[in-house]
C-alpha cells in the first residue's frame, strides 16, 4: 500500500500539459488530463480510476487502453509499471447481452 | 438448467489450442475447443508467408496451410470445434460459462486449456481514434481473411516481425507502404523481412515515432518525427506523409482475463501480465493449463509445441497417459522448442545489442537502420560467392532458427551445419543445377541465383517474387538495388512457376555484369 499523503507531496501539484487533452479510453471517453488530474487528487490503483473515472469500463474492457493507462500511472506516481496492478478480471469477459446473459440453456 | 460435461475444455483454436486437443486427442481424451471467431486457427489463416525453422516445427509451409492441417488431424481424432462461442467466464471447480447463439451454457471439464493468445497494444498520439488507424493485425485479417484492400496509401509504425511482415502483405495486396518507422533505434524484426520491403523501395525511420494523425472524418495524413534516447521528440525533425491509413504494431499483451478471474497465480513482466506455469503451462490451480501467447507473447511455432506439452501433460493428468510416457515426450517436445529459441532474435537476447553473428563477422549496422545490407557489407558473409556460372547467394546475415535451404539443394550448394542458427554458406566448387528450389525455400527471400556472364557484358539474377500480375519473358523493366533504388533497365528472360515452389515464383532478369551483385528486384515500366 501507498501512503497517499507522502506520495502526493513527492509528486507534487498537478501542472497541465499540452496533451491533457488526448483520449486515452476511447470507450469511455476518458482523456489522460482526468486520468492525471484522478491520480493527483490521492487515485493510485487502476482499479480506482475505473470506478471514478470509467476507463477501461466500455465495450473492450481496457482491452486497448489497459496498458496506456498503467503507463500514465507509473510516470505520474513515479513507480515502476511492474508494481502497478492491473485491473480485475472478472465475468463476463466479453460484452455480453443482459437477455443473453440470462438466458441459460435449459 | 443443466451441466454439460467434459473431459477436456480448450479455449481458443489458434495454434496452441488445436495443437493440445490434437495431442491429448491422441492417448483417448475427449476435447473439445471453443473459439470465439467464425473461423478456427486463430492467427494461423492470416499467415500467408512460408514459416522459419526446421521440418520438425514446419519450416517452409505456410502458416495457412498449417492451419488447414492442424483442422484435419483435429477432426480425424475426434476433437470437437465449436466456433462463435464466446467464453465468457471461468469459475473455481473448472466451471465454464460459453455464449453460443442467443444463450449461456454451462460446462464442467476435468481439465481446461486456455489458448486465448493475445491481443494488439495501441498508443494514443494524437488523432488516434479517426477512422483509419488500425492495428497491423487487423489489416491482416482484412486482407488475408475478408479480401478487404485496408487503404491505398499506409504508413507502418513498429518494425518487430508483425510491422515487416503485414507491410509486406500490404505491399502484395497493391497496397503502397509510404514508410515504416520504430521509436527504437535498430529493426526488431527479422533482416530478412526488412529486406522484402525495403528492395521494394519502402523507407525506415528509426528512432522516430507518431507526433500527429490529422484528418477530419478519416486519415489523410501524418507527422513524425525524431525522438532522443529518452523517447522525447526533437524539434525540426517532423517529416510529414500523406497516406489514408496507419498500422500500428507495437507489441502485443497476452489475454489472460480468464485465467485471472479463476485465482491463478499470475506473473507480471515488464507489464505483461502471465499466468505462472511450468514447462507444460500447468497453472497454479492442478488441472488448469495455458499455452501459446496467452502465456508468453511468441509465434505460431512455438505455440504449436507449447500446445503439444500441455496435451501430453493433460493426457496423463486424466490418466490415460503414463506420466513416464508423458515425461519422455515432453522432454522431445522442450528439446524442439528450446531449437526454436536460439540465436540472435532467442527470448535471453531481448534487448542486447549484438555486434557480432556466431561465426564472429560483423553485424551489417544498415541492415538494423535501413532494412537493406549494402553492397559492400554483403561480401562479407558467408552466402556470397563470386562465380561465373550459375550459383545461390545466400543474403541471410543474422543468426535465425532456420535451416530449408539446405536440404532443398541436392547438389551440396548449400550449407548450415548442425546448429540450425549458423550461417548458411555458398559452397565454394559446388555445381548448381539451376533447379531453384533453394530459392522457394526460403522463407526470407534472401536467396538469388546469380550468374556473372551468360552473354558478353551480361549477365542473370533470378529472385523470388510474390507479386501478381507476374511479369513476363521478354518484359521490360528496372532493376532495383537492396535499397529499392533504380541501377539499371532490365529483361525478363525466365519467369518459372511451380507446385514445388509452393506460391514463389521465380524470375529470371538480364543486367549488365556490373550490377550482378547489386540487382535484387524488379519493377516494370510504369
Amino acid at each position: 500500500m501507498l501512503d497517499i499523503q507522502k506520495k502526493l507531496k513527492e509528486i507534487g501539484p498537478f501542472v497541465p500539459e499540452e496533451d491533457d487533452d488526448l483520449l486515452v479510453c476511447r470507450c469511455e471517453e476518458v482523456t489522460k488530463g482526468e486520468i492525471r488530474k484522478a491520480l493527483h487528487q490521492g487515485i493510485t490503483t487502476v482499479e480506482e480510476l475505473r470506478r471514478f473515472l470509467r476507463c477501461g469500463m466500455g465495450l473492450c474492457q481496457g482491452q486497448t487502453c489497459g496498458m496506456i493507462t498503467r503507463r500514465i500511472v507509473a510516470k505520474e506516481l513515479k513507480i515502476p509499471m511492474g508494481a502497478i496492478e492491473p485491473a480485475t478480471a472478472r465475468v463476463p469477459m466479453r460484452p455480453i447481452e443482459m437477455e443473453i446473459a440470462g438466458n441459460e440453456k435449459k | 438448467m443443466k451441466i454439460e460435461h467434459k473431459e477436456l475444455i480448450v479455449v481458443g483454436a489458434g495454434p496452441a489450442g488445436l495443437s493440445a486437443a490434437i495431442e491429448a486427442a491422441k492417448s483417448g481424451v475427449k476435447a473439445i475447443v471453443f473459439d470465439e471467431n467464425s473461423k478456427p486457427g486463430g492467427q494461423l489463416f492470416k499467415q500467408i508467408h512460408k514459416f522459419f525453422g526446421s521440418k520438425e516445427h514446419k519450416a517452409k509451409i505456410r502458416g495457412f496451410k498449417i492451419g488447414q492441417d492442424l483442422l484435419q488431424e483435429a477432426e480425424k481424432l475426434g476433437v470437437e470445434v465449436v466456433l462463435n462461442a464466446t467464453v465468457v467466464g471461468l469459475y473455481p471447480e473448472k466451471e465454464i460459462i460459453v455464449k453460443i447463439g442467443g444463450e449461456v451454457i454451462h460446462y464442467k471439464a476435468d481439465a481446461v486449456l486456455i489458448a486465448t493468445g493475445a491481443s494488439e497494444n495501441m498508443v494514443n498520439f494524437r488523432g488516434w481514434t479517426l477512422p483509419g488507424v488500425i492495428g497491423a493485425g487487423a489489416a491482416q485479417t482484412m486482407m488475408n481473411l475478408h479480401h478487404i484492400k485496408p487503404g491505398n496509401r499506409v504508413f507502418m509504425l513498429g518494425t518487430g516481425n508483425v510491422g515487416l511482415v503485414v507491410s509486406s502483405q500490404l505491399l502484395q495486396a497493391g497496397c503502397e507502404v509510404v514508410a515504416l518507422a520504430d521509436a527504437a533505434p535498430k529493426i526488431g524484426g527479422y533482416g530478412v523481412h526488412a529486406s522484402k520491403v525495403a528492395r521494394t523501395g519502402v523507407p525506415f525511420y528509426l528512432s522516430h515515432t507518431i507526433k500527429e494523425v490529422e484528418g477530419e472524418d478519416h486519415v489523410t495524413g501524418v507527422t513524425i518525427a525524431q525522438v532522443d534516447e529518452h523517447f522525447q521528440f526533437i524539434p525540426g525533425t517532423e517529416k510529414h506523409f500523406a497516406v489514408d491509413t496507419i498500422c500500428v504494431a507495437v507489441g502485443l499483451s497476452p489475454m489472460a482475463q480468464l485465467l485471472k478471474m479463476d485465482g491463478i497465480v499470475m506473473d507480471d513482466t515488464k507489464g505483461r501480465t502471465v499466468p505462472k506455469c511450468d514447462r507444460t503451462g500447468a497453472t497454479s490451480i492442478p488441472g488448469i493449463y495455458a499455452a501459446g501467447d496467452v502465456a508468453g507473447i511468441e509465434e505460431a511455432s512455438s505455440a504449436m509445441i507449447e500446445g503439444r506439452m500441455s496435451g501430453s501433460a493433460i493426457a496423463a493428468y486424466l490418466g490415460y497417459l503414463s506420466s513416464d510416457s508423458s515425461e519422455h515426450r515432453v522432454d522431445t517436445l522442450e528439446n524442439s522448442l528450446s531449437s526454436l529459441r536460439q540465436g540472435m532474435f532467442a527470448p535471453e537476447n531481448r534487448g542486447k545489442k549484438i555486434e557480432t553473428t556466431e561465426e564472429g563477422i560483423a553485424i551489417s549496422q544498415n541492415l538494423l537502420k535501413a532494412g537493406f545490407v549494402t553492397d559492400d557489407e554483403i561480401t562479407r558473409f558467408p552466402g556470397f560467392r563470386k562465380e561465373m556460372k550459375v550459383h545461390p547467394v545466400l543474403e541471410c546475415t543474422q543468426n535465425i532458427p532456420c535451416n530449408p535451404c539446405q536440404s532443398a539443394c541436392a547438389k551440396g550448394c548449400i550449407s548450415i551445419g548442425e546448429h540450425m542458427t549458423s550461417l548458411p554458406i555458398s559452397v565454394d566448387g559446388s555445381t548448381c543445377v539451376n533447379c531453384g528450389m533453394c530459392v522457394a525455400s526460403c522463407s526470407g527471400q534472401a536467396i538469388f541465383l546469380v550468374a556473372e556472364e551468360t552473354r558478353a557484358g551480361f549477365g542473370e539474377v533470378t529472385i523470388p517474387y510474390e507479386f501478381l500480375p507476374l511479369p513476363a519473358e521478354g518484359d521490360g523493366g528496372f532493376a532495383l538495388g537492396r535499397d529499392g533504388k533504380k541501377l539499371c533497365e532490365t529483361t525478363i528472360t525466365r519467369v518459372r512457376t511451380s507446385k514445388a515452389y509452393d506460391g514463389t515464383a521465380l524470375v529470371t532478369m538480364e543486367v549488365p555484369t556490373e550490377y550482378i551483385d547489386k540487382a535484387r528486384f524488379y519493377k516494370k515500366i510504369g
